[in-house]
């Protein structure tokens, strides 16, 4: 038993922990502020999956031109592109959300696999950039300000999310139209335009979301890299109540969890099966998810379609 | 057309400009749908510092006219006059720009948003909630509408509400008010509270109000003029006071056919006059010794964590029609699903003839005896893409099927003996649900539930949308049902229909029976108080 805890105080003393948790929770949260304002407007955006990873294969064709910020444009355009797809299939020809963002997330796996294979971008790892005094808080301190450059750009997006989203007049009407598209509508606001918008939103940072990605953890771009991120991104938003402070609370919990499948065996802790570790998150996004997923309140009008006209 | 120099209105000092035109004029306004003419030749004047009453039946043109009057429907002939100029109204948005508003009752306010986000919506321009804030508040002060911009709106009732959306049109200073139905949602406290708030808005600013009503009542104390429709046309307009309500009902529905209900309502007939409906319903009054239903202390918690049903205890006794009164949304409609199988309880029991019946399994209230015509027709009456024969047999298939294969010979011979026995005009058993009409698809649903002989009929505001033709029809088959022994539980939100149909009638407010009063001793404002709460009894 003792040495169980002593286990337990090597793992949770261990700065690599915590830096590694940031960097999967940064690319979670890149993906679900953009998703939550998707959610907020009523769209349950899967393509998110398809978004992250043309943005991470944009980026790495992107840096050999263009740079780090070359390449980060790039895969914005590339997740608007998906983005795009996406909403004008949903909200213009009203075909099911679901089905078009499962097929965007097969197409576009099938596309990157098929560009990966035909020829190879060269990318690399972005440098760490220490920032002086803030860098020292013991733990925490490195996870959150030793780190590539690129992770430091999601600090400012989060609250600007929020001030969209909660002191701006589009925000307050995306947030309208997802609870009550016909009452926003009898208010005249065009509600599937502002639903499209939303998912343009959410495409720039899921592909912002893929570029980050490659530049702060591989370098090399290959066709597992996002590997659901997509999907856990969209549960964090779930986890979090459809709230910013709760889903970047999620994106943390998820980023964390990850850490330990790597931490653990890096450590020198054999007895858990690496196996086992691999599958840890997605067991407790499951678990996470069922215990919270009917305690909290969603948007009213979340994943259904709005038709004009229609009671 | 009309006279306007009346010296019993106060109101006339404000609104008397006798001189200038009048701020509103729709003149010989035509408008087809296919062969249908909604509104024939139809002329309209709303003046400044007056509300105009129109009233009339279901489809008999009011709803087309003011579309046509906010620009939601566009005329084939006609003339829209504003202050004596010519003007094309083309779509709401024109409307607006021309100072004309309409206050929705329904679909415009966002529940998870507060009473300014909602104020807010559908403005343009950089969002300043400071000041929307503000002026809402500045409003309500005005008018006395006891509106807190910081509420959110699903934390309000259905009065508060519409005080919202009167706000949110008042906020652009509109010089017309278009109100369609303002009180079907609305206890009679809230509608006075409204109607007393219009006035203020009337007198005070010398806007032009368009009140659509199909409640006599309500256009007789509140309306200055009234205008009556009848099949797309005008059949009678001029001002209300001096005007008797036996008069404008006969116009309104252009035969005389029993007005009781709209005598009842506003207590021009005593109702302890009413001719017995049914013969048996005498001897309910002194109750068989086995109701037909009992229910004992119902509770049900919805998901949300509101109490839906909090001790509800009733029994309905054979051939007698109870009546459930009350302000929607007080339990009524969760009454109706547990009666039809749709909800379990959480405790509490239902008996069925002196028998329990488990709550929440599907058919086992009908299997039990209880027959129900459902609050909405479309949504769980009927299936609309099945045949009419499909319709009359989809609760009981073992009535025309051997082996779970079904007898179609069988079926459309029964259906026709159902199509005649309660009329309902359709081209046959293969005729399809949707090209019925509202009261011929009801007729189905009736036939269904009663072919069935049930121990209980449960009928939910059976006669919602229909007309009058259609609704003197059902209530007819409710009282035949109960001269037959069948136990009727009759859920409405008409006050009219309840007090015109029951033998006994019982006040539902917030999830139980707060008390109850035979036909013989009805006390209208007793009941009134009752719905809202005001005046919990005894029990």
């Amino acid at each position: 038993m003792g040495n169980f805890f002593s286990a337990l105080a090597d793992i949770f003393t261990n700065e690599s922990l915590y830096r590694n948790a940031m960097i999967v929770a940064v690319v979670l949260m890149f993906a679900a502020s953009g998703e939550l304002v998707a959610e907020k407007a009523g769209t349950i955006n899967i393509s998110l999956e398809a978004m992250m990873l043309g943005g991470a294969y944009a980026a790495a064709v992107g840096q050999a031109r263009g740079g780090v910020w070359g390449g980060l444009l790039l895969a914005a355009l590339a997740g608007l592109l998906v983005a795009a797809v996406q909403a004008n299939m949903s909200h213009r020809l009203s075909a099911d959300q679901f089905v078009v963002g499962l097929v965007l997330n097969v197409l576009v796996l099938g596309i990157v696999g098929f560009l990966v294979g035909s020829n190879e971008p060269e990318s690399h790892v972005v440098d760490r950039l220490k920032v002086p005094v803030l860098s020292e808080i013991p733990l925490i301190g490195p996870a959150l300000f030793d780190q590539p450059w690129v992770l430091y750009l999601v600090y400012p997006v989060v609250p600007a999310i929020w001030f969209l989203l909660y002191r701006t007049r589009w925000g307050l009407e995306v947030r309208a139209i997802g609870e009550d598209p016909n009452a926003s509508d009898v208010s005249g606001l065009s509600v599937n335009k502002l639903r499209r918008q939303t998912i343009y939103l959410t495409g720039v940072l899921a592909g912002i979301a893929g570029g980050y990605f490659l530049y702060a953890r591989s370098g090399r771009f290959e066709d597992s890299l996002i590997g659901g991120r997509g999907y856990i991104a969209i549960a964090a938003v779930i986890f979090g109540g459809w709230t910013l402070k709760g889903s970047v609370a999620g994106c943390v919990a998820f980023g964390l969890v990850g850490s330990f499948v790597l931490t653990i065996p890096s450590l020198g802790y054999k007895a858990i099966d690496p196996a086992f570790l691999a599958m840890a998150p997605n067991v407790v996004t499951v678990v996470a998810m069922t215990m919270f997923a009917k305690r909290v309140r969603q948007p009213a009008a979340l994943a259904r379609p709005f038709i004009r006209g229609l009671k | 057309m009309t006279s306007t120099s009346d010296a019993s209105f106060q109101n006339d000092m404000v609104g008397g400009e006798h001189s200038s035109p009048p701020t509103v004029e729709l003149i010989d306004i035509t408008k087809r749908f296919g062969q249908i003419v909604a509104c024939d030749r139809v002329s309209l004047t709303l003046r400044s510092g007056k509300i105009h009453g129109i009233l009339g039946e279901n489809g008999a043109g009011k709803s087309t006219l003011m579309k046509v009057l906010i620009g939601l429907v566009l005329p084939d002939a006609g003339q829209i006059r504003l202050h004596g100029k010519p003007v094309q109204i083309t779509d709401p948005i024109d409307a607006a720009t021309h100072g004309i508003a309409m206050v929705h009752q329904h679909f415009s306010l966002v529940e998870a948003l507060t009473v300014w986000e909602n104020v807010a919506l559908g403005d343009v321009g950089r969002l300043d909630h400071r000041h929307v804030r503000e002026r809402v508040a500045q409003i309500s002060e005005h008018y006395g509408l006891h509106i807190n911009p910081d509420d959110r709106i699903s934390d309000l009732s259905a009065g508060m509400r519409q005080r919202v959306e009167i706000i949110k049109c008042l906020r652009r200073d509109p010089q017309v008010l278009v109100f369609d139905e303002p009180t079907s949602v609305l206890s009679p406290s809230e509608s006075e509270f409204l109607f007393a708030a219009l006035r203020r808005v009337v007198q005070e600013e010398g806007k032009a109000v368009a009140l659509v009503s199909h409640k006599l009542p309500e256009i007789l104390s509140v309306t200055d003029e009234v205008t009556i429709m009848r099949d797309g046309k005008v059949v009678r307009a001029g001002e209300t006071a001096g005007t008797a309500a036996s008069e404008l009902a006969r116009a309104m529905v252009g035969r005389d056919v029993v007005l009781r209900r709209e005598h009842a309502a506003f207590g021009v007939m005593d109702i302890n006059d009413k001719p017995t409906p049914s013969p048996v319903a005498t001897t309910a009054a002194a109750p068989s010794p086995s109701p037909a239903l009992r229910l004992v202390d119902l509770h049900i918690t919805g998901r949300d964590g509101r109490a839906l049903l909090s001790g509800l205890t009733l029994d309905v006794y054979p051939g007698e029609i109870v009546g459930v009164a009350g302000v929607e949304d007080n339990g009524q409609r969760t009454l109706g699903d547990v009666l039809s199988s749709l909800v379990a309880l959480d405790s509490g029991k239902v008996e069925v003839a002196g028998i329990g019946v488990a709550t929440g399994r599907a058919g086992a209230m009908a299997k039990a005896g209880i027959g129900v015509i459902p609050e909405d027709r479309h949504d769980s009456g009927c299936v609309l893409d099945f045949t009419v024969a499909e319709n009359l047999f989809i609760a009981d298939p073992d009535r025309v099927s051997r082996r779970g294969f079904m007898n179609v010979a069988t079926m459309r011979q029964r259906a026709e003996v159902l199509i005649r026995q309660f009329s309902i005009n359709c081209t046959g058993p293969n005729a399809p649900m949707w090209s019925l009409s509202g009261g011929n698809q009801q007729r189905v649903v009736m036939a269904r539930e009663l072919a069935h002989d049930p121990k209980v009929l449960v009928a939910a505001q059976p006669t919602h949308g229909l007309d009058v033709g259609a609704i003197e029809y059902m209530s007819e088959q409710l009282r035949n049902a109960a001269a037959t022994g069948v136990g009727v539980l009759l859920i409405s939100t008409e006050l009219e229909e309840v007090l015109d149909l029951s033998d006994r009638i019982v006040v539902i407010y917030n999830g139980r029976i707060v008390g109850e009063m035979s036909k013989g001793h009805v006390d209208v404002e007793r009941l009134g108080m009752l719905m809202t709460g005001a005046g919990e009894s005894h029990e």
